[in-house]
Parts: structure tokens; C-alpha cells; sequence
């Protein structure tokens, strides 16, 4: 089953009297389960492919279905939505509310989503903040963690209401290796453990190693799947 | 703290950014105080003004002709001479008999013109037995020059306003009988124009009336005087023993009536109108308006009279000032006495002294809108500079609002939190505002600030600073906070909710 389904999709972005074509007709489809990794050089359209498939932006033309459903035209109330039940995101830097610790933080979706029991959404938080480690942190600030925890509660945000994709925009492009290394490690880990969808991207060759799948993109073409 | 996941962000939002927080709560509380002590001296005037106006000149309740149409009576400048009360005499049993009242003062008002020469101009009297006049609004004048008027010595009491009117107008300096030019006492402006300076000790002054039937009297000037306050509106009256008043009116005088007339004759002598009556000629003989129309002989008649022994009240009065007891109800003693008349068809009627100044009263209005212009402008500084600040708060914040927005968050949820974070700043400083501006009003009452100066007095509604704070205050301050807080945050909510998702990306 695919969970997104890209299709003819292309972004213009005009610059002065010119135009940037950051992409330019692409086709992608990800599977349920996936882990993802779309890799490209610095301006092929990383950034500008997953801020679609996210739907925090809208592609110039083309179709982007989440679950089947064409998000393209929806109004930004359903988006918001979508975006709160289906899709996880983990940014580079900026991640978290900087007034929430990180329990606050990672109950954050859960409500905003007014549909769980504040015992469910407690032990729900618990359980991924356990599982990205930070239990003993739990009553910490983000101010108070280092950029690799951070990284960790971002994480465990994105995953903590069950959604069906989780999108990371070089997630680790902040860190040194081996923290980098332990975040990829902790992703892979809850794609087996939670059956939850990844796409990441990078530039980085040795993050390939962590990928089940791998996405090639430069110049706004997708130059291969697999 | 709190349930709301909202409003905890918010709160904690605040102390996050105490710097911006400090600046908009400051500007509240400043804003807060201006306003309630605004507010304070607003109710304070109005309380003043009302209290001067009813302790000074009017008291309670106004007592006027039935045929008097407007309740504008002291205030009306169109120049008509107010109608006689016709039976005087059972109005004053109603007066006497109801509990409410404590006293009354029967009086003439009007509006005379000043001879002088070929020129006139008008001022304005109230005819009183000084007396009574005294009893009634005790501590009401005050003689700056010369000496107060006796009991029924013919003569006028000018304040200070009149005599600058009367410079201004016939270059004449008035001066109480028997006072010598002091220069030390005169203004700047008059001591400059000394050498052409005429001095006068009396007023030739005639009835304001359609009518012939008017007569030019002299009255000589017995004290200059001032009113407690609120000369710019009071000064314009001056006081006139009674029976001068009724002679330049050709109202019945208490002599005249001592001479006995007949109730024709009286009746006759009462209507203002004489000529619809007479369609040449009247009773009375013409005057010549001029100054020599009036002989030493007259005056000596007239001084003659005053020496009569005569009952001041059997003459024409065409107005009475009422005062109530402590703690009456003027609503309701205005509702008993008019029924009284009325059932009585004595054909006169009682005004609500608010109604009897009319003119006076849009005047405190007018005080009362440039304060609250004031207060006006004060909150559109405030919303202003609040607007900015939070604007400039929403667009620093915009990463962390678009990573908001992109993992879930509704424009609803944000545009709630920043209105919960100003309005807890208004909660709080604009509250503490309220409680200092409090404390202002009353540190400003308890320092007995008095002034002279004329328009402060308008502004302060007397000639004490008086500010109060009332329930109506609270409530009024409360709303004007939150029209601030919510005119302010409107437009920082359409920046907020501008904010998009993407806007969590930094790309620079
Ligand atoms: N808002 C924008 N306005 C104009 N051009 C843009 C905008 N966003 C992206 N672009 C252009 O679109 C192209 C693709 O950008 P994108 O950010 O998707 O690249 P990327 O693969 O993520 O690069 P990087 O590895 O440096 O993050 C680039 O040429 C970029 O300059
Ligand atoms: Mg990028």
C-alpha cells in the first residue's frame, strides 16, 4: 500500500525576472513502512520535495495523494489537520517549543488533537520518551538539552501521535558523526519497532547506510528509486 | 498552572520575553492610571460642579411660571425676561408645608441693560432679599471691595466678572460707593489705560423686556464680589436688592403694594406684555432712556422707600430657589410639588436644577469630552505603541510559530495564545494600574488642592480638587481596558495568522 503518491509534480519559484525551477516533474511513491532517504546535491530540491509531501507547501502543478487522498486543494484548516494526524516532522534545528519541557513537548499533538484521556496521552508521551532515552530529562527544557536530545525529542514528538509518515529534512546535518549515527540508529530502530513511514533527506553518502530505500535528486529530477 | 494547554503556553510565554511583556505592561499600567484618574477627576467635576451649582445658586429644585416654557431658565441667553409668578403668595404655602424642602429663596432673575450714554449692554440680575439670600447658599460670595449689601438697602453687588464686562464694554472701572481709585488693585490691562480711565460708583441699568414697561433705575454699587468658584459661569450674575430689580421691570414692588393697589391694577402691572393690552401709551410713563432722566429727587424718593416698613414678599417675584433636606429625593419632591401645583392650578411649576442651567450643564459636558479626549488619545498611544510591540513579538517568534503551525497547530490556537498573553498583561497591569490610579484619587482628595484659577475650577468642578471614584468608574475603566487590550491585539492576531508553516524553515 502507498502511503504517498507523487505525480507530475513541479515547483516554481519566481526570483526577480527569472524563474527557479526547483522541481520539475516528479514522480515519487512511498510505501507503508518505508525508510527513505532522498539524497541530492545542495539546491536539487530536497527540502522543496518533502515541504510538499508534508503539505506545508503546494506544489506549482502536479498531484500529491497522503492515505489516497488529494491534498492539493484542500483549505488550510483540513491541511492543519492532516498535517496533526498523518505526518510527523523533524526539522533541522527549531524543533520545540521553547517554553514546553520535554514531556509538554511531546504530548504537544496529542492536545492539540482533544481526543485522548489525559492518562492515555501521559503514558503514551512516556513510552517514546523512553524510547529516545530522555526519560531521566523528561522535566528538562530544550534550552537545557544538547542539539543531539533535542534532536531525540523532536523524534519522539513526530512519533508520539501514530503518524502514517514521518518526514526529517537532514536531520542530522547539526551534529557530529556519532551523534548523527545514534539518531539514524534511533529512526530506523522505531521504523521496525512502530511500523512507522520515514523520508529523510541528506547529502551526506554515509548516512546511505542506515536507508531501506533510496531516492537520487538534482536539478528538481528524480534521477532514480530503489 | 492552568488546565489549558493554551494558556500555559502563554503564561509561560510572558516571562520568556519579560523585556516585551515589561514594555506592554507598562504602557498599561500608565495607560490604566491616566484613565481611572481620569475617569476620577470626570466623576469628581461632575459631583463638584453639581454640588457647587446646587449649594451656590440653584439649590434643589427651581420654582417657575406655569407659562414658562423651557426649563432652561438661568441660562437661556435668547434675553426674555422670565414671567412672573402670579400667585406667589400660595406657591410659598406649598413650599412651606412640604417635608422635603428645609428652605426657599424667592427671587427675581433676568437680564437688564446697563446705560451708559447713548450705549447699552446687558448683564445679568438676580434680585434677592440679601437676607435670605445668605441663609440659603451661606458662604456663596465673597466681597473682594466695598462691603456686603444690608437688609433692604437698595444697591448692587457686581462680581468681579461684571466689572471686567463693564470696562471692556464702556471703558468705565466700577467702584463700590465710597472707595477710592487703589491702583495696586487693579489688573495689568486697566492700569495701562489709566489716564482715560472713567470711574463709576453706581449702574443706570433698565428692564430687558419687549415691552415699554420698563424703567431705567440707578442703583448704587455696594461690594464688588466674587463667588466661592465657578466665577466664569456664576460671575455673570450679579446681585441686585430685589426691589430695584422689580422697579426696572415694572414688576409690583413690596412698596408698591404698601401703597396698596388694587388686584387689577396688580394684575395688570404683573404682564410683561403690556402693549397687547394698550395699543398706545401704557399706564406707566415712559422714560427716557438716558441718564438724566433719573433726578436726585428720584433717587432721594427711592431712598425713601427704603426706609418704609413693607413686606419684601407681597411684591412680584419670578422665580424661587429650592433647598432640600438632607437625604430628600429630589425626583420625588419634584413629583409631589408639581402635583400639588397642578391640583392646585396655581400655575406655576418645579424644574430639576440640572434642567434650570441648561447651558451650563452642556458646558460641563464639554469639560467632561475634553477630558475624555484626553483619555481618548491616551489609549490610542497605548494601542498603538502595544500593537507594534506585539506585531514586533509575533514576527521575532515566527520560526517557532510556523514549527507550530507545521506540526498541527490551528491559526485559531495561536491567534488564542497571543490574546491570552496580552490579555494577561492587561489583567495584570492594567489592573494594578486601576489600584494606583485609586490610590492617586485619593492621595488627590486628602491634599485639599484648592485653585483660583478659572478654568481649573471648570475642570476640577469647583474650586477644590475633588476627584471620586465610583462603582460606575470601576466598571467604565474595566471596559475601556479591554477595548484597548482587544483593539490592540487585532492586528497583531492578522500577523500571527499570516504565519505559515513554512515559515518554520529558516532559508536565509
Ligand atoms: N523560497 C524560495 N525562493 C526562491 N528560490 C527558492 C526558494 N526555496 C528554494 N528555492 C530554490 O529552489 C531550489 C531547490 O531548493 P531546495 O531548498 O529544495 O534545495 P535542497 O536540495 O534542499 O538544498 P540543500 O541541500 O542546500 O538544503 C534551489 O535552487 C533554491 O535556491
Ligand atoms: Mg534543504
Amino acid at each position: 500500500m502507498n502511503v504517498i503518491e507523487v505525480k507530475g509534480v513541479t515547483k516554481d519559484y519566481p526570483l526577480g525576472k527569472t524563474t527557479v525551477h526547483a522541481l520539475r516533474g516528479v514522480d515519487l511513491t512511498v510505501e507503508e513502512g518505508a525508510f527513505m532517504s532522498i539524497i541530492g546535491p545542495s539546491g536539487s530540491g530536497k527540502t522543496t520535495l518533502l515541504n510538499i509531501i508534508g503539505c506545508i507547501d503546494t506544489p506549482t502543478s502536479g498531484s500529491v495523494k497522503v492515505h489516497g487522498d488529494e491534498i492539493t486543494e484542500l483549505e488550510d484548516k483540513k491541511i492543519t489537520d492532516l498535517r496533526l494526524h498523518k505526518i510527523g516532522f523533524i526539522f533541522q534545528t527549531f524543533n520545540l517549543i521553547p517554553v514546553l519541557n520535554v514531556r509538554e513537548n511531546v504530548e504537544f499533538p496529542l492536545l492539540l488533537m482533544k481526543k485522548h484521556s489525559k492518562g492515555e496521552i501521559t503514558a503514551r508521551a512516556e513510552k517514546l520518551i523512553t524510547e529516545v532515552g530522555l526519560m531521566e530529562y523528561i522535566e528538562h527544557k530544550p534550552a537545557e538539552l544538547s542539539g543531539g536530545q533535542r534532536q531525540r525529542v523532536a523524534i519522539a514528538r513526530a512519533l508520539v501521535s501514530n503518524p502514517d509518515i514521518v518526514l526529517a529534512d537532514e536531520p542530522t546535518a547539526n551534529l557530529d558523526s556519532e551523534t548523527s549515527e545514534s539518531i539514524l540508529e534511533l529512526m530506523r530502530e522505531l521504523n521496525e519497532k512502530e511500523k512507522t513511514t520515514f523520508i529523510f533527506s541528506t547529502h551526506d553518502p554515509e548516512v546511505l547506510k542506515y536507508a531501506k530505500n533510496i531516492v537520487k535528486i538534482r536539478d528538481g529530477h528524480i534521477l532514480g528509486q530503489g | 498552572m492552568g488546565k489549558s494547554l493554551t494558556f500555559k503556553i502563554a503564561w509561560r510565554n510572558l516571562w520568556r520575553h519579560k523585556g516585551k511583556s515589561l514594555v506592554i505592561g507598562i504602557i498599561l499600567l500608565f495607560g490604566s492610571v491616566l484613565m481611572t484618574v481620569g475617569n476620577g477627576m470626570i466623576s469628581g467635576a461632575e459631583h463638584g460642579l453639581s454640588e457647587n451649582i446646587v449649594n451656590m445658586f440653584t439649590g434643589d429644585i427651581v420654582i417657575v411660571s406655569a407659562e414658562q416654557e423651557k426649563d432652561n431658565v438661568l441660562f437661556d441667553y435668547s434675553g426674555k425676561p422670565l414671567k412672573v409668578i402670579k400667585n406667589y403668595e400660595a406657591a410659598k404655602k406649598v413650599l412651606e408645608t412640604e417635608n422635603a424642602i428645609q428652605n426657599f429663596l424667592p427671587a427675581t432673575a433676568g437680564a437688564v441693560y446697563v446705560l451708559s450714554g447713548a450705549d447699552m449692554y446687558p448683564i445679568y440680575l438676580l434680585g434677592v432679599d440679601i437676607e435670605t439670600y445668605q441663609k440659603i447658599f451661606p458662604g456663596s460670595i465673597r466681597v473682594t471691595e466695598g462691603r456686603m449689601l444690608r437688609p433692604q438697602e437698595k444697591g448692587i453687588l457686581i462680581t468681579g466678572e461684571a466689572r471686567k464686562q463693564a470696562y471692556d464694554f464702556m471703558n468705565i472701572w466700577l467702584l463700590p460707593e465710597g472707595e477710592e481709585l487703589n491702583k495696586k488693585k487693579l489688573p495689568e490691562d486697566v492700569l495701562d489705560g489709566l489716564k482715560d480711565l472713567d470711574t463709576r460708583r453706581d449702574l443706570v441699568f433698565i428692564g430687558a423686556s419687549t415691552s415699554n414697561s420698563t424703567l431705567d433705575i440707578r442703583v448704587p454699587v455696594t461690594g464688588i464680589v466674587d463667588f466661592k468658584a465657578l466665577n466664569k459661569i456664576w460671575g455673570n450674575y450679579c446681585l441686585v436688592d430685589i426691589e430695584s430689580f422689580r422697579e426696572a421691570h415694572n414688576y409690583v414692588t413690596g412698596a408698591d403694594v404698601n401703597v396698596k393697589i388694587s388686584a387689577a391694577e396688580k394684575e395688570l402691572l404683573e404682564n410683561d406684555e403690556l402693549d397687547q393690552f394698550f395699543s398706545s401709551g401704557s399706564v406707566v410713563e415712559k422714560t427716557a432712556i438716558s441718564q438724566e432722566s433719573i433726578s436726585i429727587q428720584d433717587i432721594q424718593a427711592q431712598t425713601k422707600k427704603q426706609t418704609n416698613q413693607y413686606s419684601v414678599d407681597a411684591g412680584s417675584y419670578n422665580i424661587a430657589f429650592v433647598k432640600l433636606k438632607q437625604g430628600a429625593s429630589q425626583q420625588k419632591t419634584l413629583r409631589n410639588l408639581n402635583e400639588t401645583f397642578k391640583k392646585n392650578q396655581l400655575n406655576v411649576r418645579a424644574i430639576g436644577w440640572k434642567d434650570s442651567v441648561g447651558s451650563i450643564g452642556s458646558m460641563a459636558a464639554t469639560i467632561k469630552v475634553a477630558l475624555n479626549i484626553f483619555i481618548i488619545f491616551i489609549f490610542f498611544v497605548a494601542i498603538i505603541v502595544i500593537m507594534n510591540t506585539l506585531s514586533m513579538a509575533a514576527l521575532e517568534r515566527i520560526t517557532e510559530i510556523g514549527m507550530m503551525r507545521a506540526i498541527g497547530a490551528q491559526k485559531g490556537f495561536l491567534r488564542k495564545m497571543f490574546v491570552y498573553e496580552t490579555g494577561l498583561l492587561s489583567f495584570f497591569f492594567g489592573g494594578l494600574g486601576i489600584i494606583v490610579g485609586i490610590v492617586i484619587i485619593y492621595m488627590l482628595k486628602s491634599a485639599n488642592i484648592t485653585t483660583t484659577n478659572e478654568f481649573l475650577q471648570l475642570v476640577y468642578g469647583g474650586d477644590k480638587l475633588n476627584p471620586i471614584y465610583t462603582a460606575g468608574d470601576f466598571l467604565l475603566g474595566v471596559v475601556e481596558l479591554g477595548i484597548v487590550t482587544i483593539l490592540s491585539v487585532l492586528y497583531p492576531l492578522r500577523v500571527v495568522a499570516k504565519i505559515a508553516p513554512l515559515d518554520a524553515i529558516s532559508r536565509d
